[in-house]
């Protein structure tokens, strides 16, 4: 078969097979089956987002995407969900219950009266948009990026606030001794506990700065924020594996102290000799 | 209930997360005003003041979010990963972290699908040690460390990435052999 003529589609599913019935939602139905409804070739995927929780929809939206398909058939699909897949030129039907066999030649059926030629369209990965709908919509991300970012940024501003305020600079010299490789250390190891958007990791790390506390520990606090994540670990073990996780997050570790006392030594050079 | 009731439901269930922690740090400052007046109102007039000084980085990291959601899709950024090993692979890796947006449980479904296609171990971690370096978000690390600080510890986190691929290649291939 041509590779421009190939169809691909993702159905949710409560079972790995074309006789399981289609999943209610998309998000958190046990499987995913990837297949082909001209030729029926399937794969059952277990979906990512089966456990529920936070962000299970957004695991099988990445998911369908990241299986290129051109149809998502389920249930029911949040609307966030269904826009991100319209992003990417993915087409979503939504109430379907049957089997996924069926919902498969039914999809195939409507595909060849609307097309008239009984052929899907070549696989496109975007939809093309005019350019103001296109700046209307990444402002509209964006927007909603902010929203998310920004009532947590805020409380953790104002927590600073608290902490600058009543902890005292003889408690934290406590941890923070000024020792290089204690203080790097540290700062990795409450970079690794906490996590969340990186932009909190600068403002506590700025103030902690200010507060006395030594360029060395907050460097590694901020490398160690995103690259170890021991909150992400699970999630992380499950989808890569447990060696490959724990191997990762050891490394980037160590590698943060490494990088916080190399960074802050050349630091230190250049400004010492720009004076 | 209306379509249009369950979805605005819908839409305030997500947003109450994420007003639960600057609440709970509103409702600590009222207890310490009425302990402590004075300091809270210190530590708010200090909170202020950091609020202010990140003003306008922030307008900035603002529109850098809208140019780079212009720009990218999660599609690119699988592309450049799907590459096997090699150098090229390692820069394709390194870029995709630099320019990947978004909470990291999204993107490791992605990640697993990329392994299955021939993805090298090495190529996953250095995409995630570079999701460190977020450009969008350098005007608040500038306006915090200064660009002499930040274009350093940027070049050497993706160094740094690199040496953690090959480390965990390296490691991996030791595992197997013995």
């Amino acid at each position: 078969m041509n590779e421009r003529m190939r169809m691909r589609i993702a159905v949710s599913a409560d079972g790995p097979d074309l006789d399981a019935r289609v999943g209610y939602r998309f998000g958190t139905s046990p499987y995913v089956i990837i297949l082909d409804p001209t030729t029926m070739i399937f794969e059952a995927v277990p979906n990512p987002g089966a456990a529920g929780g936070r962000g299970a929809g957004m695991q099988a939206t990445a998911l369908a995407i990241g299986k290129e398909v051109d149809a998502v058939i389920t249930g029911y699909c949040s609307p966030l969900a269904e826009k991100y897949l319209a992003g990417h030129g993915i087409v979503t039907l939504t109430g379907v219950d049957n089997t996924v066999r069926n919902a498969a030649q039914n999809y195939l059926e409507k595909r060849a009266k609307s097309d008239d030629g009984g052929v899907a369209p070549p696989r496109r990965h975007f939809v093309h948009t005019p350019a103001g709908a296109a700046l209307i919509q990444a402002t509209r991300g964006a927007a909603r990026q902010f929203a998310r970012l920004l009532p947590v940024l805020v409380g953790v501003v104002f927590l600073m606030g608290l902490f600058n305020t009543f902890v005292s600079r003889a408690l934290l010299s406590t941890v923070f001794s000024g020792n290089v490789v204690m203080d790097a250390l540290w700062g990795a190891c409450i970079g690794s506990i906490v996590a969340g958007n990186p932009i909190n990791s600068y403002i506590i790390g700025g103030e902690l700065l200010a507060y006395g506390v030594s360029l060395y520990a907050v460097t590694a606090l901020i490398i160690a924020w995103v690259n170890v994540g021991l909150v992400q670990l699970p999630a992380e073990i499950a989808a890569l594996g447990r060696r490959f996780a724990l191997m990762r997050t050891t490394a980037s570790f160590f590698a943060a102290i490494t990088i916080a006392t190399i960074t802050v030594t050349i630091f230190n050079a250049v400004a010492g000799a720009s004076g | 209930m209306s379509k249009d009731t369950r979805r605005a439901k819908r839409g305030i269930s997500l947003i109450y997360p994420r007003l639960i922690f600057p609440i709970a740090v509103g409702a600590v400052y009222a207890v310490l005003y009425i302990i402590f007046p004075e300091k809270a109102l210190s530590a708010w007039a200090q909170s202020l003041n950091v609020l202010t000084n990140v003003a306008f980085p922030l307008c900035l990291v603002f529109v850098f979010m809208v140019l780079l959601n212009i720009a990218l899709k999660p599609g690119h950024v699988g592309r450049l990963l799907g590459k096997k090993a090699g150098l090229r692979a390692a820069t394709l890796a390194t870029a995709a972290g630099i320019i990947s947006a978004g909470p990291i449980y999204a993107w490791y479904p992605i990640l697993r699908d990329l392994r299955e296609k021939g993805a090298s171990n090495s190529s996953l971690a250095i995409f995630l040690g570079n999701r460190a370096v977020k450009p969008f978000l350098l005007p608040v690390m500038i306006s915090y460390f200064g660009w002499i600080y930040v274009l350093i510890l940027t070049i050497l986190t993706v160094l740094g990435s690199l040496a953690v691929g090959y480390v965990v290649e390296a490691l991996d291939a030791h595992q197997k052999t013995s």
